[in-house]
């Protein structure tokens, strides 16, 4: 065999394998599991302070992470896809931590003090600082 | 005396400015659903179901939602999304404000079905754009549901990610408080 084919024959069995791999990945990279990874711990009000006093600080310390959120649930609700949702009070009326459970963490009630697990997608002002993916820790 | 009448018309002023705000009535939601995909490739969507939005009387209209809420099936392009595409960690955030055209066609205080057509700013990946979209709003036991789908170019707001897609049809679907 010439040697140049035997070279395309490489490359090419390379590359093939090489897009395998990562269409492979593409459709199977599992999505993240906020339940195996440490989280941050802080109150649902020190949440808040950071993002209301300085949002590109309070981004680069906590958007994208996991987060493990203590504070008191204000509201509990259902979103439109069937997840529970339970909004933590902060000293502002007008302001809640917003947070989505994955699973369902079982009744839980206004006034209850529980510890939620997910991650920080960001803020919103006047309105919210949104966690999701999350799950009751206790 | 004419400082005296300045002053008072000043308070008269004052107090109908307040007044009028009182009278205005504000919807609004933080659990709002916003869907979008890729009329070209079907795996291309995602959802986010964390959009804060609040709907006011007088027509005035606002959407925020996080980038980083949009949920893929497959966490590769999810994670493509943020940090290729709509450079997610630099331009978290997603804002819509405008105004409902037709106000007039609109009666928040009976139930019903209305069409709407609303008007605004789109603020996305750092690019403003004026957009005009078309839907539904429902008053429901006089809270309000809308429900509304338009398109979005992706060159509009200097995304590229013409290896994908070069469009997205957004689909936005709130319940009101």
């Amino acid at each position: 065999m010439k040697k140049w084919i035997k070279i395309a024959l490489i490359v090419g069995a390379i590359v093939l394998i090489a897009g395998s791999i990562t269409v492979f990945w593409l459709f199977n990279k599992p999505h993240r599991d906020v339940t195996k990874e440490q989280g941050v711990q802080l109150s649902a009000q020190k949440l808040y302070d950071a993002f209301r006093t300085n949002e590109a600080q309070a981004n680069k310390q906590y958007l994208d992470k996991a987060i493990e959120m203590t504070g008191e649930v204000a509201e509990v609700i259902t979103n439109q896809d069937g997840n529970i949702v339970v909004n933590f009070k902060t000293n502002d009326p007008l302001f809640v931590i917003n947070c989505t459970f994955k699973t369902n963490p079982g009744q839980l009630k206004p006034g209850q003090l529980i510890t939620f697990k997910g991650i920080c997608t960001g803020y919103i002002p006047d309105a919210n600082v949104v966690i999701n993916e999350g799950v009751l820790v206790k | 005396m004419n400082t005296m009448k300045l002053f008072l018309s000043l308070i008269i002023s004052v107090v109908f400015f307040v007044n009028n705000t009182d009278a205005q009535k504000i919807f609004a939601t933080r659990n709002g659903k916003v869907n979008f995909s890729a009329p070209s490739d079907e795996d291309v969507k995602a959802v986010n179901n964390e959009v804060t939005s609040r709907l006011a009387d007088n027509g005035q209209m606002t959407f925020s939602l996080l980038m980083k809420g949009f949920k893929f099936k497959y966490a590769e392009m999810q994670e493509h999304f943020n940090d290729q595409y709509l450079e997610s960690s630099k331009f978290p955030r997603a804002d819509f404000k405008g105004t409902i055209v037709n106000l007039k066609e609109v009666n928040f205080s009976k139930d019903g079905s209305y069409k709407v057509s609303v008007k605004g700013d789109l603020t996305m990946h750092g690019v403003t754009k004026n957009i005009t979209a078309n839907g539904t709003l429902d008053i429901k036991a006089g809270k309000p549901v809308t429900a509304c789908q338009f398109t979005v170019l992706m060159k509009d707001f200097k995304v590229d990610a013409s290896s994908v897609t070069d469009k997205v049809s957004v689909d936005i679907s709130c319940q009101y408080q």
